[in-house]
């Protein structure tokens, strides 16, 4: 994958993003958050971004989409290319047609005065014909499921559905791209799920590359192809989910690791290590159980005795 | 669009021509439905147009032609932005902005102004809830304390306004803002035959409100 010296020109337009050597520093900060990133995408992954708070991971996003550098200004060094597009010398609005940002707080991702029109703000602002922004935007309610709310006003709308809205409003320029910053950390539970299985669902149905930030692993490595750690604006881990949360301690690193995770490591405390292959979800710890145990079935005989009820 | 009526008040002071476009005011409010809203919004501002009234009828050395003028003035003022405010919504304004080829940028901030009012007010009331907590009292002491004690809300609040501003500012750029010159609507303004009906009213109206102040009659 990263055989540095053979890159020839036509395996470099093959990754959908290209990172090189990307170092950042914000303007008036006295340190680099991004530290010599190297990182290439392929068309189709859906890749998570892990680590601690302040690690750079919504730097590197921005860095993706053009925020950085063409609204933060700062010292930028390296090389991003996206879709074919060098982040640095294009226009941030070619830009924003080829990757859609979905923002922490969907309420600041909210101008317009009804859902509708939200989402045709990308459109509009492209001097698209009435007609196919109506088409697009129909599309677009239908795709998320909230042809209900066209109509409706942002304060009117739960968080969750103001997630989908902004959703919505980041996929109507038909953006190849689409990179999540937190999407769930300001949803309960069982909605931030829901928004998961959007994601996944905007994936397979639609081939969009996927690129989610999140610190909480539970909810997104059954969905990740692969998982990346970013610690001081460095790249610590990067690779398959079951590879990279069996080869060591993620915790170090600000990462919550799934339960099932945990609980493998705790019962086999070996499970650590390089080239290990461990089970990832429920149902693949329950095999392993069952294997390992066969009359398993004493837990539902007894349970009563285990239960909440002194 | 009944806007005009205010351009009209402003130029016009005889009472035949004021009370004409009281009464097509509140006729137009019958015409839209709207007549309870109306009514609540009139009775709470048009004792403006009496304390104005009184104001100048017992304060100022004025005749009583001239304070119910003055008062009658004030309340078309009052009715006709009543009737404006309680027909168009803040979306209709922004396509009529566009409509009018003011700059996108003006237009935005219009938008963005109106939008975020009641996420700001929200806001507000959470800084509140939490300088309370920590034993701040806002409704204590006399005026300049309570002046004082609006410093501890006013800080944080313009500390998360820069900060939400930021945000939709990126939000904004990565949904293409600025792309091009003239943005299109996914709405596209249509007359219909109200709209011609009191835009045709609002200028013969204002023709005769200029009329009556160049030559004082009508014949
Ligand atoms: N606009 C900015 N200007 C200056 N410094 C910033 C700005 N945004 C973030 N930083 C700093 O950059 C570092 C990384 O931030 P960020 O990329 O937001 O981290 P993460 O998303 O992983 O929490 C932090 O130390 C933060 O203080
Ligand atoms: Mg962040």
């Amino acid at each position: 994958m990263s055989q540095v010296l053979s890159v020839t020109p036509s395996s470099q337009a093959e990754s959908l993003i290209s990172i090189r050597a990307l170092s950042y520093r914000y303007y008036a900060s006295s340190r680099y958050v991004l530290n010599n990133v190297n990182l290439e995408i392929q068309k189709g992954e859906v890749v998570v971004i892990a680590g601690k708070s302040g690690s750079g991971k919504s730097t590197l996003l921005r860095a993706i989409n053009g925020l950085i550098p063409h609204q933060h200004s700062g010292d930028y060094s390296g090389k991003v290319i996206v879709d074919g597009l060098e982040v640095l010398s294009a226009k941030m609005s070619e830009l924003a047609t080829k990757v859609g940002y979905i923002f922490q707080n969907p309420e600041n991702q909210i101008f317009m005065f009804s859902v509708e029109r939200d989402i045709a703000f990308g459109l509009e602002n492209l001097s698209f014909k009435t007609p196919d922004i109506r088409e697009k935007v129909d599309w677009a309610l239908n795709t998320l499921g909230i042809r209900d709310l066209a109509l409706r006003a942002p304060h009117e709308l739960s968080d969750g559905q103001k997630q989908r809205v902004a959703i919505a409003g980041s996929i109507i320029m038909g953006q190849k791209i689409l990179i999540f910053d937190e999407p769930t950390s300001l949803l309960d539970p069982y909605t931030a799920s829901n928004v998961i299985r959007i994601i996944k669902n905007l994936h397979d149905d639609l081939g969009i590359t996927i690129l989610i930030v999140e610190h909480r692993l539970d909810l997104v490595s059954q969905i990740a192809n692969r998982i990346i750690v970013l610690d001081e604006g460095k790249i610590v881990f990067d690779g398959e989910p079951r590879q990279v949360m069996y080869s060591s301690n993620l915790s170090v690193h600000g990462v919550t690791e799934p339960t099932i995770i945990r609980t493998t490591k705790l019962l086999d405390p070996g499970a650590t290590g390089p080239g290990k292959s461990y089970p990832l979800t429920t149902h693949e710890l329950a095999h392993e159980l069952r294997k390992q145990v066969p009359r398993i079935g004493v837990f539902q005989k007894g349970s009563h005795e285990f239960g909440t009820n002194r | 669009m009944l806007a005009s009526a205010i351009f009209v008040v402003s130029l016009v002071s005889h009472i035949e021509v004021l009370i004409v476009l009281i009464t097509f005011t509140i006729a137009l409010t019958f015409a839209a439905k709207i007549v309870k809203r109306f009514g609540k919004s009139m009775t709470f501002f048009a004792p403006l147009a009496l304390i104005a009234f009184l104001l100048n009828y017992y304060v100022f050395p004025v005749g009583l032609l001239t304070a119910t003028n003055l008062a009658l003035r004030l309340f078309a003022v009052i009715a006709s932005s009543s009737l404006f405010f309680l027909t168009t919504t803040p979306d209709e304004l922004e396509q009529v902005m566009r409509w009018f080829h003011l700059p996108p940028d003006l237009v935005m901030i219009f938008v963005i102004a109106v939008r975020f009012v009641p996420v700001l007010f929200l806001d507000a009331l959470q800084i509140m809830d939490a300088q309370k907590s920590r034993g701040l009292e806002f409704e204590k002491g006399n005026l300049m304390k309570r002046l004082r004690n609006t410093i501890p809300l006013l800080v944080p609040l313009i500390a998360v306004a820069v900060n939400r501003s930021l945000e939709l500012a990126e939000a904004m750029d990565s949904r293409a803002y600025g792309a091009t010159k003239r943005p299109t609507s996914l709405y596209v303004l249509k007359y219909n035959f109200s709209d011609y009906f009191t835009t045709i009213a609002g200028i013969v109206m204002s023709s005769f409100g200029i009329y009556f102040a160049l030559f004082g009659r009508l014949w």
